[in-house]
């Protein structure tokens, strides 16, 4: 995927990108201006934490609550961008209508943050006695989230140009009549076994941590952390399997979650080379429709859907797999 | 790896699947060195129990095709001898020839009538 847009289909992606980077300037400035009008009616330093309680628990200066909500929104931004400028992603509308939704979220989210917190604190003489945080900070998420929904269907239109698919030579597999076929492949990453099991045991030792007294932050701490230790497990080993129902992804040592693409919704199979450094890491990399599931570099299967979008998945023996698929997708009834 | 069992096959599943798993070791759909999926992930795209296939994959592991390898999974060893893989060509002809209402020794004269 490192062929450059033709210079026909080059304008809309600079203009895609100029007004992303114009949105995020417009924002960023917007987070560092909004607050100064009511400079003189804050405490300083001010509530920028809340507890559990609904009370505040913590305090910055007015430029550190303005720097925080900077870099929230720059992170956003950021990670937006850098998806957008990334070869021909956005030649997919469903990129730019995911891009276009984070940016949005983004905005509508540190914005939100940001006036919460200063209205919370408006006419207050001391930290303290800011005003309590819970439904409020409840509507921001939403509301951020509702956003992220408008700009993802405002987004969601323009031409769909699907990366091309290469030519699959059909493979005889000697597939006899009165046999079913079924294909298994797994792969597993030991590295990213073992990071899921440290970040596992971390979260275990916050969570005995917490329940023996240390301060509040642990308990939410480990559950976050075990969160993100079940994220990389689940990544850290895949079976995919092809058969007459179409493709099964099972994640994770149990295999669960599985996904299943049922065969009427794919449309071809093949197989390709690729590689941790070319998507960006490893785990699930990219946008719905154009995703892949990078557990090791080399052999992977690619699923083209009926809709236009496409799966990728690292998996051993790609190339029988898509065969078995393909051979399935073309038999007379299926 | 990819796997065909037969849809009318008489035979208890453990000897479709152990048949299957051979069948991909003759053709070279698996090499000898590469590894077999595990054996829960096999059973569940055969949609049979996970003892059976550990039952099929014990089976060939004593045949000498397969190697169990202690924290690094069952893996294929060798393909099967021309003697083996004529033996399982020849129990599928039987098999077929049961399914026509043919005697073992029925085959045979035809065997002999033929060569």
């Amino acid at each position: 995927m490192n062929t450059s847009p033709s210079a026909e289909g080059s304008r809309p992606r600079t203009r895609f990108l100029t007004a992303a980077v114009a949105w995020t300037a417009l924002v960023a400035v917007a987070l560092a201006v909004m607050p100064l009008p009511f400079r003189d009616r804050l405490p300083s330093p001010m509530a920028t934490h809340w507890g559990p309680s609904g009370d505040p628990d913590g305090a910055m200066s007015l430029t550190a609550l303005i720097v925080f909500a900077l870099a929230l929104w720059l992170a956003v931004a950021a990670l937006c961008l850098a998806a957008a400028s990334r070869g021909r992603a956005l030649t997919r509308r469903s990129a730019r209508a995911w891009l276009v939704a984070g940016l949005v979220w983004g905005a509508a989210f540190s914005l939100g943050l940001e006036a919460v917190t200063v209205a919370a604190n408006l006419g207050r003489a001391r930290w303290e006695d800011a005003a309590p945080l819970g439904p409020q900070a409840v509507l921001v998420a939403v509301a951020a989230f509702a956003a992220g929904a408008i700009g993802y269907l405002a987004a969601r239109r323009g031409p769909d140009e699907p990366p091309a698919m290469p030519d699959v030579p059909q493979t005889d597999l000697g597939l006899d009549p009165g046999r079913s076929a079924v294909w298994v492949s797994s792969v597993s990453s030991p590295p990213l076994f073992a990071v899921g099991l440290v970040v596992l045991v971390a979260a275990g030792s916050l969570a005995v941590a917490a329940l023996f007294g240390l301060p509040a932050p642990a308990g939410p701490m480990a559950a976050v952390t075990a969160v993100a230790g079940l994220a990389v497990l689940s990544v850290s080993t895949v079976a995919v399997t092809a058969g007459p129902e179409g493709l099964r992804i099972g994640f994770g040592p149990l295999r669960w979650p599985s996904r299943r693409v049922p065969l009427s919704r794919i449309e071809r199979a093949w197989a390709e080379r690729a590689f941790p450094s070319e998507v960006g890491g490893w785990g699930y990399r990219g946008l719905p429709g154009a995703a892949t599931i990078m557990i090791r570099g080399g052999d992977c299967l690619v699923v083209r859907y009926t809709s236009g979008g496409q799966l990728r998945i690292s998996v051993d023996d790609a190339a029988n797999g898509a065969a078995l698929l393909n051979a399935l997708l073309s038999a007379p009834l299926r | 790896m990819l796997l065909t069992l037969d849809l009318n096959d008489p035979r208890p599943l453990h000897e479709q699947v152990t048949a299957a798993i051979r069948r991909a070791i003759t053709d070279g759909k698996i090499a000898p060195g590469d590894r077999l999926p595990p054996a829960r992930d096999l059973a569940d795209a055969l949609g049979v129990n996970a003892n059976t296939v550990l039952r099929s994959l014990r089976h060939l592991r004593d045949e000498g095709l397969l190697e169990f390898r202690r924290g690094r999974g069952v893996s294929v060893l060798r393909r099967p001898d021309a003697r083996q893989a004529l033996e399982s060509q020849v129990r599928d002809l039987l098999d077929e020839a049961a399914r026509h209402g043919f005697r073992p020794h029925e085959v045979i004269d035809l065997i002999k009538e033929l060569s």
